[in-house]
């Protein structure tokens, strides 16, 4: 008979090999999770050329991430009726994006030009998806059904980000956030020229995250020596005899110090009955002969 | 092909091309000076046992790194293919300061600031050097984020200075880095005139109470708590305190003894020669002695007298709320810089100058580790504001 026990452990594996399996899946989609269409240009009249020297529509892909993800078995399409219109191949290097970095597909419907052109175009297209390895998750999609104007390209204000628009340039492998940024430490020059802001708010976190650790570890000392256990468990009725402290004489503590002493050294791990059979035998072998020992010299004629 | 009229002109003009190869063709007044500073680093080492274990790997590197040579044949540290130029890498990808921090970790017993919680304020008071320092290089002309690399000198932390050097300022950090070790080298010289100046004789001979046992469980806890009470504060500072947390656990679990032996044995030795040796060969003549390499040692000087006064400041300070009985020695206000046990040392010495049985040490180590983490985190925010 099986018993509840048994089942309820069994259950409990079952359990954390799919919660294992889940997250294996969950880790391998994120990858691809990470890649948006970032920008794209429908009509092309004096954008760039392709490498072969051709104004084509184009599209480009940015990876969010900050590891490189391989976009190669991934698919594009103009068709969400027909997600795996495009089957982007796998293993050149140039399907790997760098983290933070972009590649750019050529949308001329020659796709015999290289893994880069595909075998649709965007002029007449309404949608544009990039879908997972399997076919049918959509990783992402735009609408290219807006009035595009040439050389105009439509795409996402910051890179990755949701808001969506027209963009001021054109920049192909490159940022969508033309503007002019300004660093942290450009600001802190501007508006701290003397360092004090700085010097008053660092001083601040780090007397805020020592304070921290003073107040915590004034007061550890006093949570870790509670009992926990008589502090939440349930207080039973039972009276408990209380045996006066005595004090034990001497002899009595001897007493019963030989006694154990006596009793341990008397004790028995392993019964001396146990029968020990061994061959005594001298086994030959040429390899510890003396005869055939490489130390003898043959002797000379 | 080049047509030589004979043989023996075939050797002489070769000759003559060996020559110019050599480091004598190619010597310049600069690397003669670095040079010497090297011969200076070894001698302090040596003779002074000024911090033997950095000054002679850097002392050594400036040697190797001011040695002049032919530019192209890959030899130098900053030529790309080079073997210096591969082991100057983990400098410059601030790869080694955490690896050393790990060590510390494994190496630092933090029952002192456990026993005794309230130093750990010590540790952020003396941090006031770092911002001190930071505003005096904005007003000598520096940039905000050289600034705030140079300013990081006050926090006496060797690998805390490369490690944010090597984000905000990276052709500064040679310098930087040699002004921050020579310091930390020179603290038994810098701070004790400042401690004098700054207490009385009554202050000077505070006894304080002897530190209570820490138990197991308390120093367990210690780097699984610091690790996220700091770095939730601040994540920049994740790479040197994430490490730091963790070598004190692998020492204080006291179940991965072999990982924590090798982290402060082995280990950080083998980092701190790579360190200190591409550190030292980084002080190319060409490149460091410049009037901003005098800026910064200057500016260094300044950021660890603000530092040590800091420290020594605030204990004084934090005496004025305290009952008499629980007052603190201001002599261990200078331990809260984080030149780990250098500062705790001269506390030590110089409170035995005033009185012969009161002995600072163990008091001094708490403040002086407070400072590791003061510092670090100090660099965290550094990094968050001006990169």
């Amino acid at each position: 008979m099986i018993s509840i026990k048994a089942i309820l452990k069994a259950w409990k594996f079952v359990f954390i090999v799919m919660i294992f399996v889940l997250g294996i899946n969950e880790t391998q989609a994120q990858s691809g999770s990470d890649l948006k269409i970032n920008e794209i240009l429908v009509y092309n009249d004096s954008s760039c050329v392709d490498d072969f020297g051709m104004h084509s529509s184009w599209i480009e892909i940015f990876n969010t991430a900050y590891n490189s993800v391989e976009i190669g078995g991934l698919y594009l399409t103009n068709d969400l009726s027909n997600p795996k219109k495009y089957y982007i191949p796998k293993g050149d290097p140039r399907t790997i994006i760098p983290p933070r970095g972009f590649i750019v597909f050529w949308a001329d419907s020659r796709p015999t030009r290289g893994i880069l052109h595909l075998n649709f175009g965007l002029q007449h297209s309404k949608t544009l998806a990039l879908f997972d390895a399997n076919g049918r998750t959509m990783i992402d999609v735009v609408k290219t059904d807006k009035d595009h104007k040439p050389n105009i390209t439509y795409g996402r204000i910051e890179d990755g980000g949701t808001a969506m628009g027209f963009l001021d340039k054109n920049t192909p492998s490159a940022s969508n956030d033309t503007r002019v940024k300004v660093t942290g430490a450009q600001i802190f020059s501007e508006m701290d020229p003397y360092g004090g802001g700085l010097a008053i708010i660092a001083m601040s976190v780090v007397f805020s995250a020592l304070t921290i650790l003073y107040f915590v570890f004034k007061n550890a000392s006093r949570i870790i020596a509670l009992d926990f256990k008589k502090l939440f468990s349930r207080k039973k009725k039972i009276d408990i005899a209380v045996t006066p402290k005595e004090d034990i004489p001497g002899e009595v503590c001897a007493a019963i110090a030989m006694a154990l002493y006596s009793y341990r050294t008397t004790l028995h791990d392993i019964e001396n009955t146990v029968l020990t059979i061994k061959k005594i035998s001298k086994t030959y072998s040429p390899w510890s002969s003396k005869i055939y020992g490489l130390r003898k010299l043959p002797r000379g004629n | 092909m080049v047509e030589h009229t004979s043989f023996f002109e075939f050797i002489g003009e070769h000759l003559m091309q060996f020559g110019s190869y050599t480091a004598f063709a190619n010597m310049t007044a600069g690397h003669l000076i670095m040079i010497s500073v090297g011969l200076v680093f070894i001698y302090l080492a040596v003779a002074k046992e000024y911090e033997p274990l950095l000054l002679i790997p850097i002392g050594f590197g400036i040697i190797l790194g001011n040695i002049p040579f032919y530019p192209g044949l890959k030899v130098g540290i900053y030529e790309s293919g080079s073997v210096l130029n591969y082991l100057y890498f983990g400098v410059l990808q601030g790869v080694y300061p955490p690896l050393i921090f790990l060590g510390i970790g494994a190496m630092t017993d933090f029952s002192a600031l456990l026993s005794n919680p309230r130093l750990v304020l010590i540790g952020a008071a003396a941090q006031l050097g770092i911002f001190a320092a930071y505003g005096a290089a904005l007003a000598l002309g520096f940039s905000p984020a050289e600034a705030g690399a140079i300013g990081i000198i006050g926090g006496a932390d060797g690998p805390t200075a490369i490690f944010l050097s090597s984000k905000l300022a990276p052709d500064l950090m040679g310098a930087i880095a040699i002004s921050a070790y020579s310091y930390m080298a020179l603290v038994p010289v810098i701070q004790p005139p400042i401690m004098r100046w700054l207490t009385n004789s009554k202050e000077r001979t505070i006894r304080m109470k002897p530190p209570r046992t820490v138990s197991r469980t308390e120093k367990i806890i210690f780097p699984i708590l610091g690790l996220l009470l700091t770095c939730f504060i601040v994540p920049s500072g994740l790479p040197l305190l994430g490490m730091l947390f963790f070598g004190n656990l692998l020492k204080e679990s006291g179940v991965t003894k072999r990982l924590a032996d090798t982290a402060k044995g082995p280990m950080i030795d083998v980092v701190t020669i790579l360190l200190g040796l591409t550190v030292g060969a980084s002080t190319q003549a060409t490149t460091f002695l410049t009037a901003k390499s005098i800026g910064i040692f200057a500016l260094g000087a300044f950021s660890f007298m603000i530092a040590t006064s800091g420290g020594v400041l605030f204990v004084k300070f934090m005496n004025l709320f305290l009952k008499e009985g629980n007052k603190i020695n201001p002599l261990i206000g200078n331990s809260g810089v984080s030149a780990v046990p250098d500062s705790a040392r001269v506390s030590q010495v110089v409170g035995l100058e005033y009185d012969k049985t009161n002995h600072l040490l163990m008091h001094a180590m708490g403040p002086n580790v407070a400072g590791v983490i003061g510092s670090a985190v100090a660099a965290g925010i550094m990094l968050s504001f001006l990169y």
